[in-house]
């Protein structure tokens, strides 16, 4: 059959119908965005609502964006390229479909509970378990679907756009699966299994990793079909393409400990963070100058075409943001940019200009060949793509001097450096107040261009045609077998045996100790030079290996496979076997009482951590302000850990105790009472709620699985031991003529927070987790 | 396809450089060299990395966070001692005349203590302290202790540590300015 020609028809549908849903998810989430950044600036707009909170609506508008707004952009640009480049209609369109409106369910799903207070409480994984299962059951219809599609394919070699979709489906599947590991206590709460600085490090191997393999790596492959498609021109350079891919994936995974520099984590994560990090920024820009590169011979179109000024100007900001990590992956560059603005600047360099711009310059590619009639209006088209760039250098500009304003603040000394110069929080916070402003007008300039986007799109499909893409193909012969690679000729090839050689050494030089770290630099050493000696006679044969590679997606697969999830097993898994009494230095925390653990999941409910961290860095000026510097035993128990990643308030992993419960209850109610300038939500709810006492018994039961060594309590037990601790803070209220009944959520609220910072000395036993 | 041998096609306009034989859905690729600057900038970071690690964790040359920011504490603390050991209660009281220290005071006061205390130190969440109870000793040594170190189990915080000796001295001059100085202490008043 193999000279038979056959007449294909894309599955260009489901394309439409992801690209009609990432315009609305878009407006969406941009919208949420702009609420949030106004409740930052006028605390009213907080409309002490429990569902407009900041606490819960933040993480709604970070999933909205990343998972409803760029995973719905994805999904479009994925499924056309993908048709195309391989030559055959999506496998199955039942898949399809149920992959569309399962992601729409998902995300409708989180829209609602996420104002609502269901969560597990940690960044961009907030989303309760049923949903976590949700989302991975439809990622795996995704799988099947595109793999299946692979399998079908007319074009035997894979694309550099098909590589970076597989990455993207295996390495999302293996961070969602681990990060979202959890034992429920109901049908919508969870404690994650892991707890304290396992839970950290987890986290932001999957938090990292999700800006790699969500935001990036399929963004990427969509670069890579569209860009030179609108350009037409050739991409830049095939072999850059090998290497900065290759490259990318392996690096990528290591760099997730820098969200957690100067903090408890143990130092040899740190530094393989930071160095990783400063590793990534030449693979990164390698797919920048593809992209850029790709342009040479067709920059005179920008004037006149949207679509590619989009597309320059969205890996420009890649190129920016890319360069930005890795020097806020420097320890003491993170030491001034962490816990500030700065990051938040970062991370929208990245969104707003390469995430949006992408899937803005995509959608006006796609949509008159999808609906089969011209743009509606250039003129608007450019008009969006200046309002966009003003938005983002307003919003950027305005993050970076607020957050190196406000980290300079607070970590600035007089007197011999024995002393904070400004010892009031709130001074630093209202000393950014105007470059909040200036944030939130540039985030509603880039929203403005949106929905003139969304205008445009309306008039152009509105009575139009919807039109499936065709092609004529020959129906492809099987590839010959010994063109395709087997089992053996994938894994034991010059490439790859170098890369696991250098590996290998690699880690026993770091890991090894004195002897073998000798054993260690030699080996990686001599395996370098043997591999550039091999490359440099016989690299036709690295070449020629790669070509059949190409035509082998399972093996490809494979391969991928093994270069993201080195890292994470270096990294992971010594933290997480080792025991739990060893992960601890010289401190470990006392389990919370069951009222103290009511009053965290108040905490967790309510989003705290989006704005208060509970670890204070071992850098003086922290100290200073907030108290000695936390040690890892400290947050053993907690599940989910509450480090957090912003300080829009002040550290509270030492707020227990400092005030009284008087001031708590005080502050809660009217945060400015005791705060003048703070921009706090009030939480006029704690007051009228009662304490969910009856599922505390079933959450300790869940917290001693995950071997908290809380002793055993009948829930009578649990009844006496809440109302005895119910009753000494109502007692010390009452002495302050602050009135309240015991079973309300403020009282459980109030001995959480009183309980922070309280923690046992033991003998230090760090040994264990030094390389 | 065909094997990376053979020779690749006519470029589209003479004097390109060559064009790899595949193309998918149209899309053509160059295969070119690999900018210098790019490739020194990797190996660049790769030799960071090994030198960083070595010192880091290797040459036993570096000091870990832990030590480094005892060590630090440690200064902090003696300078703090040596600053301390010069307030008595003649010298708070004198200073507590002193208009410059009284206002400097009243600034910080209104900022970190009016909360609890209020603004016209009537009390509140906290005592009263224009009243003439000192629940922890009328002697202005014994009010910097309190300031300094706090009383944790009243929900009063220590700000010697936040504030610093200067500004909590001042704090105290202005808390005293509200209070008569006893008889036997003879100051000059402006």
């Amino acid at each position: 059959m193999s000279d038979q020609k056959i007449s294909i028809t894309y599955n260009d549908r489901v394309v439409r119908q992801f690209l009609l849903a990432t315009m609305l998810w878009g407006i969406v989430g941009m919208l949420v965005g702009v609420l949030v950044a106004s409740q930052l600036n006028f605390w009213r707009l907080n409309f002490n609502l429990p569902w407009l909170t900041f606490g819960r609506l933040r993480p709604l508008h970070t999933n909205a964006v990343i998972f409803a707004f760029v995973g719905n952009m994805m999904f479009a640009g994925v499924y056309y390229s993908t048709q195309r480049l391989v030559k055959a209609r999506l496998a199955s369109d039942f898949l399809s479909s149920l992959h569309f409106w399962g992601w729409q369910a998902i995300i409708v799903a989180a829209a609602i509970t996420l104002p609502l207070g269901f969560t597990r409480g940690k960044e961009y994984a907030e989303l309760i378990w049923p949903i976590n299962i949700a989302v991975a059951l439809i990622w795996v219809v995704f799988a099947v679907n595109f793999f299946w599609t692979l399998a079908r394919r007319n074009e035997p070699s894979l694309y550099v756009a098909i590589w970076f979709y597989i990455a993207t489906i295996i390495t999302v599947a293996m961070l969602y699966i681990v990060n979202h590991l959890s034992i429920p206590t109901s049908l919508l709460h969870s404690y994650p299994v892991f707890g304290g600085v396992q839970d950290a490090l987890v986290q932001w191997w999957y938090g990292h990793n999700a800006v790699a393999f969500f935001l990036t790596t399929p963004i990427l492959g969509i670069m890579y079909y569209f860009l030179p498609k609108a350009a037409e021109r050739p991409v830049y350079s095939y072999r850059l393409s090998v290497i900065h891919f290759w490259s990318l994936v392996f690096v990528y995974i290591w760099a997730g400990p820098h969200h957690l520099l100067n903090t408890a984590l143990p130092n040899w994560l740190q530094v393989l963070g930071m160095t990783f990090s400063l590793m990534l920024w030449a693979p990164s820009w390698g797919g920048m100058l593809n992209g850029l590169l790709t342009l040479r011979g067709a920059w005179h179109k920008l004037r006149t075409d949207p679509v590619l000024k989009f597309f320059a100007a969205a890996v420009t900001f890649y190129g920016m943001a890319t360069f930005e990590g890795p020097l806020l992956s420097i320890k003491s560059v993170n030491a001034l940019a962490h816990y500030s603005d700065w990051i938040i600047g970062h991370v929208h360099s990245g969104a707003l200009g390469w995430n949006g711009f992408m899937a803005a310059g995509m959608i006006y590619w796609l949509l008159p060949r999808l609906w089969n009639r011209p743009l509606h209006s250039v003129g608007l088209a450019n008009l969006h793509f200046w309002l966009g760039t003003v938005g983002i250098l307003l919003y950027v500009a305005a993050m970076w001097t607020s957050g190196i304003t406000q980290g300079l603040m607070l970590n600035a000394t007089t007197e011999g450096g024995s002393v904070l110069a400004y010892p009031n929080f709130l001074d630093t916070l209202n000393t950014i107040r105007p470059m909040m402003l200036m944030r939130l007008i540039g985030g509603g300039l880039y929203l403005v261009g949106f929905l003139i986007m969304a205008y445009n799109l309306v008039r152009t499909i509105r009575g139009a045609q919807p039109v499936d893409g065709t092609i004529e193909v020959f129906a492809r012969s099987a590839v010959p077998q010994e063109e395709r690679l087997g089992a053996a000729t994938t894994l034991f090839n010059p490439p790859v045996v170098f890369s696991a050689l250098g590996t290998l050494f690699a880690c026993v030089w770091m890991f090894g100790g004195p002897g073998l770290q000798i054993v260690g630099l030699f080996g990686g050493a001599i395996s370098a030079i043997l591999a550039v000696a091999h490359f440099a006679t016989r690299g036709t044969r690295w070449a020629g290996w790669h070509e059949r590679l190409l035509v082998s997606a399972a093996s490809f697969t494979v391969l991928t496979f093994v270069a993201v999830a080195a890292g994470g097993l270096i990294q992971i898994i010594p933290t997480v076997v080792v025991n739990k009494a060893q992960n601890m230095e010289d401190r470990i925390a006392t389990p919370y009482t069951p009222l103290e653990l009511a009053g965290r999941d108040i905490y967790v409910r309510e989003g705290c951590y989006n704005c208060h961290s509970q670890m204070i860095r071992t850098m003086v000026p922290d100290v200073l302000r907030y108290g000695d510097y936390s040690r890892m035993g400290e947050s053993l128990f907690d599940h989910p850990f509450q480090w957090g990643s912003r300080r829009s308030g002040p550290d509270l992993a030492r707020v227990g105790g400092k005030y009284n419960a008087a001031w708590h209850f005080v502050h809660m109610a009217d945060p400015r009472a005791t705060s003048p300038g703070s921009n706090m939500p009030a939480y006029p709810w704690l007051y009228t709620n009662r304490t969910d006492v009856a599922s505390l018994y079933g959450k300790l039961n869940v917290q001693r699985m995950l071997a908290v060594p809380y002793p055993a309590m009948s829930p009578a037990d649990v009844q006496a031991s809440v109302e005895a601790q119910a009753k000494t803070i109502t007692d010390e209220l009452k002495a302050t003529q602050q009135l309240t009944a015991p079973d309300r959520e403020i009282v459980a609220l109030i001995a959480y927070l009183q309980r922070l910072g309280k923690y046992e000395t033991v003998a230090p036993r760090t040994a264990a987790l030094q390389p | 396809m065909k094997s990376p041998d053979a020779p690749p096609p006519a470029s589209p306009t003479p004097g390109e450089d060559p064009l790899r034989p595949h193309t998918y859905d149209g899309i053509q690729e160059y295969d070119k060299r690999l900018p210098n600057w790019w490739l020194l900038t990797f190996y660049a970071t790769i030799v960071f990395w090994i030198g960083y690690w070595m010192y880091f964790q290797q040459s036993g040359l570096s000091t870990s966070d832990g030590a480094k920011i005892d060590q630090h504490l440690a200064q902090v603390e003696a300078q703090k001692l040596a600053a301390n050991a010069a307030f008595d209660d003649a010298s708070l009281w004198k200073m507590s005349r002193n208009a410059v220290f009284v206002d400097a005071g009243r600034a910080t006061f209104n900022a970190t203590c009016a909360s609890c205390h209020h603004a016209t130190l009537i009390g509140g969440i906290g005592p009263s302290l224009v009243d003439a109870v000192w629940v922890h000793g009328a002697q202005p040594t014994q009010m910097l202790k309190v300031v300094n170190e706090g009383v944790l189990t009243k929900g009063m915080p220590a700000w010697g540590p936040i504030l610093g000796p200067r500004k909590v001295s001042e704090v105290l001059a202005f808390i005293l300015s509200h209070h008569t100085p006893p008889a036997d202490l003879a100051l000059a008043t402006k």
